[in-house]
Parts: C-alpha cells; sequence; structure tokens
C-alpha cells in the first residue's frame, strides 16, 4: 500500500475536473464501483449463485421488488414500528431521566434496578417475549422499546446533572419561577444531551428490530430476509439486506435533521 | 461623599460565612465580620487577592447564598432569597446557549417577574431598546458560541438591565476580556449606569474586579478586602469628578488612588503568587506601580 | 444539579437501592402464587430452583462456555481484522476515500440481517456464529481504530521523522500507541455488541432450524421456549446473560488502566 501525504490545501488552483475528483459524491461513486467489481469477480470465481448473486441479479431483484410494491410494503411496517417504539421509549424514558437526575432520592431508589436490567440485551427476552406476545406486532415492539429505554435514559440523566448551576442561578435572580425553570432552562439546557441519547436508541432499536422480525413476527424487513433464504431466492434477500442498510441510513439522516432542527445551538457544544 | 442621614440601600451587618466540605465536615471561613452601608445610586467597587471571598459577598447579596451569621438588609428589610430587584451578571456571563442575543435579553421580561408590569408588546419594545443601547443591533439573532467575548458581555449587561433592577451586581464581568475592549466597555458601562444623569436616577452598582485600575476609574468607593478569611480592609472615597472620561487616568489623584490600593493588598498578592504564607520580600513598588497604572 | 456528594452512610444507599427490586420481586412471587397450580408462569423461588438445577445438572455452564468461545473466537478476528484495517484507513487517505463509503453503507445493516446470508454459506453451525459474531464486532473496532489513528498528533509523527526513525517503526511506536485508548475503548464496545450478537444468532439459528445443532446460551433458551415450555428456565439464561455482559464490562474497565497507564 502506498502511503500518501494528503496537504489540506487539495483544492488550491485546481481546474473543475480536478475539483469533481475531490468531491464526495465522486468519491462514493468511485468506491461503490470498486465494490460492486470485486463483488462480480467473487461471484465468477464462487459460481454459486444461491450462495452469492451476481450484483446485476440483485439489482434486478430489487427492481422487481419496488415494482411490485412488495419492498416499499415491509419497509414500511418495520419503520412504523421502529417510529412507534422510539416514541414509546421516549416518552417512558425522558420524564424519568428527568426525575432521577433532579432529585437524589429518586436515583437512589431506582438506579440501582435499572443497572441490574441494563446488562440483559433486549435480544435475551425474546423468548419469553414471545410466549407473552406471541408471534405479531406486539413482540418486535416491545424489544425495541426496551433495548431505546436505556440510552435514552442515560443520556437524560446525564445531561440534567451536567447542566450549568449558574444558569440556574441565573435564571433565580430573574424572577424565574419553577414552571418556567424546568420549561426554559432544565430542558433546553438538556435537550442536545436527549437528541444524542435518542440516536444512540435508534441505532440500538434499528439492529435489533431485524433480530425480533426474524423471530417473531410475519412481516417486515427482518421476515422478509427469511422468507426468501428459505425459498432460496438469493437474489431477493441481499435486495432486502441493502434496504436495511438504506432504510437505517434515512432514518439517521432525518434524526440528524431533527437534532440540527431542535437544538440549532448544539454545534457550539460539540455534541452534534 | 455620601448622606448620612438616608437610609442605606444595602447594609451588610456583621456578615460571615463559613463552607463545609462535604465529606470531612471540614469548615472554612470564607468571609468574617463584614459591615458595608452602601447608599442608592453608589457605584462601588470590591477590590481583594483572589480567594478573599468577593463573589461571596455578592452571591449573599444576590440571595445565592445565605450569610452562616449577621444581617443583610436593603431598603430595611432582610434579604432572603434571590430576586429580580439585584440583577447579577456573571463572570463567564451565565447566558443560555440556546437562546439569540434578543431572547437571552428577553429572558427574564418573558419568563420571570420583570415582565410582569408589561404587555407583551411592551416587553418586546423593551428588548428592543436595550439591545439598541449596549450596541447588539445586527447580532440580535446569533447564538452566544457565534459571538466574541465583548459581544457576549454586551448581551450579559442588556439582560441585566432589561429586567430593571435597582441593584446591580456585576462579578468580574469584564475579566474574560482583552485589554482594549476592557477600557471601551468601562466607559460604556459608566454611560449606561448614568453616570451623566442626576445622582437619583441612578442604580446601585456592586462591581467586583482585581484590577485596581478599573476600580479607581469606575467607582465612587473601592472596598479593599484581604484574604483568609475574606475582611474588609479598608473603604477609599474614590473623590474622582464625574463624568470621567479616558484622560481621568492621567490625573494625579488617580495614581494616588490607585497606589494607596495597591499598598493595601501588596502583601497578600505577592504571597497568593509565592504560594507561601512568609511576607513578600519588600518589592520595587513604585517601578510595579507606574506598570500597571500607564 | 445533584451532583454534589452523596454524605449519606454507606449502608443507607444500599437499603435504599434494594428497596424496589425485593418490592418488585416480592410482588412477583405473590403475583405467581396467587395463580392456578400448573402455570407454567415464572416466580422468583421457582427460578432460584430452577438455576441450582441447571447448573448442577442441566448444563447450563457448558452451554455459557460454548457461547464465551465463540465470541471469544469471533472477537479475537474482528480485533485483527478492524485493526489492521483501521490502521489503514486511519493512515492513508487514499484507502480511506476508497472505503469509508463502504463501510458507511454497511454500519446500518444489523448482525442479525447477515444470518440469512451465513446460513446459506456455513450452514447452521459455529461457522455461521461466527460470521455474526465476527461482523458485529468488526465496525466498532474498525471505526475506532480509524478514529485514534487519525486523531494521533501529527507533530508527534513528524518529530519521530527528525529523529530518523522508520515509517514501520513509527507505525508500531507512534500510531499505534496514539491510538491504543480509542481502541480499547472500540474493544469494550465490540465485546458488548458481540455478546448480544451470539445470543441472538443462536437463538435464530435455533429457531429457524428446528432446534438442530447450534448450541449454545441462546440455544438453549430457544429449546426452553419452543419444547418444554420452561419460563423459569429463560429466565435464569437471561439473568446468565446480563450477569456475563456484567463481567465483560467490568473486565475491559479493570483492563483498561492497565493496557493505557499513561492516560492518567
Amino acid at each position: 500500500m502506498k502511503t500518501q501525504v494528503v496537504l489540506p490545501n487539495a483544492h488550491i488552483g485546481f481546474g473543475p475536473l480536478r475539483r469533481m475528483l475531490r468531491q464526495r459524491w465522486f468519491l462514493a461513486l468511485r468506491a461503490f464501483t470498486l465494490f460492486a467489481a470485486f463483488w462480480w469477480v467473487f461471484f465468477v470465481w464462487n459460481d454459486n449463485p444461491l450462495q452469492l448473486p451476481s450484483p446485476v441479479r440483485v439489482v434486478a431483484a430489487l427492481g422487481s421488488l419496488i415494482a411490485t410494491g412488495e419492498l416499499f410494503e415491509h419497509a414500511l411496517i418495520s419503520t412504523t414500528r421502529l417510529l412507534t417504539a422510539l416514541g414509546i421509549a421516549i416518552a417512558l424514558a425522558v420524564p424519568l431521566g428527568f426525575w432521577m437526575g433532579l432529585s437524589r432520592t429518586a436515583e437512589a431508589f431506582i438506579d440501582p434496578l435499572i443497572e441490574l436490567l441494563r446488562p440483559i440485551s433486549g435480544i435475551a427476552w425474546l423468548p419469553l417475549a414471545l410466549f407473552i406476545f406471541g408471534v405479531g406486532n406486539t413482540l418486535p415492539v416491545f424489544i425495541m422499546v426496551y433495548v431505546g429505554f436505556f440510552p435514552i435514559l442515560m443520556n437524560t440523566m446525564a445531561g440534567v446533572r451536567q447542566i450549568d448551576p449558574k444558569l440556574i442561578a441565573a435564571a433565580a435572580t430573574m424572577g424565574v419561577g419553577r414552571r418556567a425553570l424546568l420549561l426554559h432552562v432544565l430542558v433546553p439546557a438538556a435537550l442536545p444531551t436527549v437528541m444524542v441519547g435518542i440516536r444512540l436508541a435508534f441505532a440500538a432499536s434499528w439492529a435489533a428490530i431485524v433480530a425480533a422480525e426474524l423471530i417473531g413476527a410475519p412481516s417486515g424487513l427482518g421476515f422478509a430476509i427469511e422468507w426468501y433464504r428459505q425459498l432460496l431466492m438469493t437474489p431477493k434477500v441481499y435486495a432486502f439486506i441493502l434496504i436495511i442498510g438504506v432504510v437505517g441510513y434515512l432514518c439517521d439522516l432525518g434524526l440528524r435533521a431533527l437534532q440540527h432542527v431542535m437544538t440549532p445551538w448544539s454545534e457550539g457544544t460539540g455534541l452534534q | 461623599m455620601t448622606d448620612p442621614t438616608a437610609q442605606p440601600k444595602l447594609r451588610l451587618h456583621n456578615v460571615t460565612k463559613t463552607f463545609t466540605a462535604p465529606r470531612t465536615g471540614q469548615q472554612t471561613l470564607a468571609v468574617a465580620d463584614i459591615n458595608l452601608d452602601i447608599q442608592a445610586g453608589e457605584f462601588i467597587c470590591i477590590v481583594g487577592p483572589s480567594g478573599c471571598g468577593k463573589s461571596t459577598v455578592l452571591n449573599m447579596i444576590a440571595g445565592l447564598d445565605r450569610p452562616s451569621s449577621g444581617s443583610i438588609e436593603k431598603d430595611g428589610t432582610p434579604i432572603t432569597g434571590p430576586g429580580a430587584d439585584r440583577g447579577v451578571m456573571f463572570q463567564d456571563y451565565a447566558l443560555m446557549p440556546w437562546q439569540t442575543a434578543q431572547d437571552n435579553v428577553g429572558f427574564g421580561l418573558r419568563h420571570g417577574t420583570p415582565g410582569q408590569p408589561f404587555t407583551p408588546a411592551e416587553r418586546e419594545a423593551r428588548i428592543n431598546h436595550f439591545v439598541d443601547l449596549v450596541g447588539l443591533k445586527g447580532a440580535e439573532k446569533k447564538y452566544p458560541h457565534q459571538l466574541s467575548g465583548g459581544m457576549r458581555q454586551r448581551v450579559a449587561l442588556a439582560r441585566l438591565l432589561a429586567n430593571g433592577p435597582d441593584i446591580l451586581l456585576m462579578d468580574e464581568p469584564l475579566g474574560a476580556l482583552d485589554a482594549q475592549t476592557r477600557l471601551i466597555l468601562q466607559i460604556e458601562l459608566l454611560r449606561i449606569w448614568g453616570e451623566t444623569a442626576a445622582r437619583t436616577q441612578r442604580k446601585t452598582a456592586i462591581f467586583i474586579t482585581h484590577d485596581i485600575d478599573e476600580a479607581v476609574f469606575l467607582a465612587d468607593r473601592v472596598v479593599v478586602m484581604s484574604s483568609h478569611p475574606g475582611r474588609v480592609r479598608a473603604v477609599l472615597d474614590i473623590d474622582l469628578p464625574r463624568p470621567r472620561s479616558e484622560s481621568i487616568r492621567t490625573h494625579p489623584r488617580f495614581g494616588q488612588l490607585a497606589e494607596e490600593i495597591w499598598e493595601l493588598i501588596r502583601d497578600e498578592a505577592y504571597r497568593a503568587i509565592s504560594g507561601s504564607t512568609d511576607t513578600a520580600p519588600t518589592p520595587p513598588e513604585t517601578a510595579t506601580r507606574t506598570a500597571t497604572t500607564s | 444539579m445533584n451532583n454534589g456528594i452523596d454524605t449519606s452512610p454507606r449502608w443507607s444507599r444500599a437499603a435504599r437501592g434494594a428497596a424496589l427490586p425485593l418490592v418488585l420481586l416480592v410482588t412477583w412471587q405473590v403475583w405467581a402464587l396467587s395463580l392456578p397450580t400448573g402455570s407454567p408462569a415464572p416466580a422468583p423461588l421457582r427460578v432460584l430452583k430452577a438455576a441450582v438445577e441447571l447448573i448442577t445438572t442441566g448444563g447450563l455452564l457448558d452451554a455459557l462456555a460454548q457461547s464465551l468461545g465463540r465470541v471469544l473466537i469471533g472477537f479475537a478476528a474482528a480485533l485483527v481484522l478492524g485493526i489492521v484495517l483501521g490502521v489503514l484507513m486511519g493512515s492513508s487517505r487514499a484507502v480511506r476515500d476508497n472505503l469509508d463509503p463502504i463501510v458507511e453503507s454497511f454500519r446500518p445493516i444489523a448482525p442479525m440481517a447477515i444470518l440469512p446470508i451465513a446460513i446459506l454459506w456455513f450452514g447452521t453451525g459455529t461457522p455461521s456464529a461466527l460470521a455474526i459474531v465476527t461482523y458485529a464486532a468488526f465496525f466498532p473496532v474498525l471505526v475506532n481504530t480509524v478514529h485514534g489513528v487519525t486523531r494521533v498528533d501529527r507533530k508527534l509523527v513528524l518529530a519521530a521523522q527528525t529523529m530518523g526513525v522508520s515509517r514501520l517503526s513509527i507505525l508500531i511506536r507512534v500510531v499505534l500507541p496514539g491510538a491504543l485508548p480509542s481502541i480499547v475503548l472500540g474493544s469494550r464496545l465490540a465485546m458488548g455488541v458481540a455478546w448480544t450478537a451470539i445470543i441472538a444468532a443462536e437463538l435464530a439459528v435455533g429457531a429457524k432450524s428446528g432446534g438442530g445443532g447450534s448450541g449454545g446460551i441462546g440455544q438453549m433458551m430457544f429449546v426452553f421456549y419452543a419444547y418444554s415450555i420452561d419460563l423459569n428456565a429463560i429466565v435464569v439464561c437471561m439473568i446468565m446473560v446480563g450477569v456475563v455482559a456484567l463481567l465483560i464490562d467490568r473486565l475491559f474497565r479493570w483492563l483498561e488502566p492497565r493496557l493505557i497507564p499513561w492516560k492518567q
């Protein structure tokens, strides 16, 4: 491998072509083309389309899944479950996190229970949850709420504790009441950290949903990949895996945008 | 300078504050037996070496801290907690990072007691007035992290004034600024405080600083404190004419007063630097003095 | 906020901490007792009994050892791959430009999504489980290695160059130690993810291959769910999963200051 030292002045005095070659989209395009080429070579060498279909077949499968609307349907089901679960996790974890962050007593009583539960991964709840909820919508949502709850709670608590006491003192010297203090000082001060917790919760939930749907749901992206594996329709398996990546990426992009809209000042806090 | 017959705006009587270390339970005496009367409309500067409890005194007047013994009275009534009648300008400004400059100026008016006498429209007009007064026009939509130190300081000053307190408490508000900005803002601070107005129109101001020249330039009286524990060492009348301008710094009386204050705190300042408790060696004082006054 | 130091004595803090879990346990036990006999609902005392049985005769420890063995092998593979690739990506702009978009596209693909492919490639045995663990652990190691390598102070590299140190030597003596704190952090995260992934893999392989052959604690849980419907045993397994996760985390926290003693 050739190690080259790149100076940070790569854009100085270059023509439009050179500039294009340094653009992000071009670099990504080149990277994906290279990746597809390697894939193709490996496909020819492996010579077993059941294990590894050619990239062309996968793209064709993707096209047909889009055309029939099947892809959209499964993606919508998974995304709906994800958003429902995130919503429930936020509704539970944010108020509890505030309470535990503000009250020593609340923290002393509740924190040990949280610390006892936290190491048990959401996945380990699957068999018990399968027994309780059966196969259906509730199971993946339950697992995702459980998985998303802890990062949001931890970040909310940390966010509340990190509030600069001077800001609270400043509010007190301006005759700000308890309600206004909560609404206009404590909540916005903790919000950037809470948003980071929500993004972490999303990442964890998105990883858990595939497992939950694969084992315990009759629909959704996780179900679809396993379904087509059993039918030995490998190109569709790959197409769905691709979509899991794309939807995950888009959701994170959406959350980043939300973070930017809700906490535009957080660039100054180094949290974005 | 002061009228002895009038009731003081603020009266500190035998104020003592001890802090208890949370784990060891060890007690530290921060300030001891502070007695001080402050008249309405006075500009008081408190100077002293670091660790002399200047900020503790200010926090107790603000109501953020309670004296361990002694009393603090405002207009004859004891202070029991923080209130918008005593505005504080914090050392690092304590601006809300999620609010724009303008929203920060309006924080107390919109969410606290100072806004109660006004209609929403009047509040906004008042906010605009103070944004203008401190020269924030054009930067009012920016967040604190996008502003320079001098601009943040202006936001904090506008916020302080917009709440309409009758006592201004300022904890080294110019401490973090570069020397030039500092000189400019000192003059502006006097203008906004009401130096050119009649005595009765002025706010009562208590200003903490470690800069002797700044204290002499701004104050009607300078309170010199000593440390371990914090005590009032002396109170000096600054008998320089108002309104004051840059040229007052070359006034012989200015140098004399600064010299006098320096004499009072020199030993402790030296001790603080060397970190020992011995008396400092006698320094070449005149040379040091001219270096800091000029 | 309340970040002051808790001054209350140790026993009082412990009592407050134990109160809520104890209340919940007692409520759970009372609730279970009120159920008709023969109900499969788990209860604390029955879970305790099941735990003793599983540990003494039920092969729980064997299953745990098998899962842990897989995690360690998969983790080791991910560590080697992640560090090598991470150092390459971190030190060479050309490699980074070409691999970064690929890595970023794979990152949101959950380890479990790889399972169907792993089954197609390696069947339902240990190799499939290893592939998933390696995949899961690879990304945290890689991402943190790249981060650590790119954050190494350029001045240190330049300083070494002015002293005539060879390129390989700089890599080993300057870049790697500089990136080590980040790599150790990545390893800790990777180990946590790997442990979750092995449970998921064993569970799913068990579920999808009709209970055949994969073994491990995840498989054991699935058997208790699907065949013997022994919820007490499932709860025992869940607790063990949590205990192991906690021990792994503690181990890394113990190791961290010993691996990087210069980091205060």
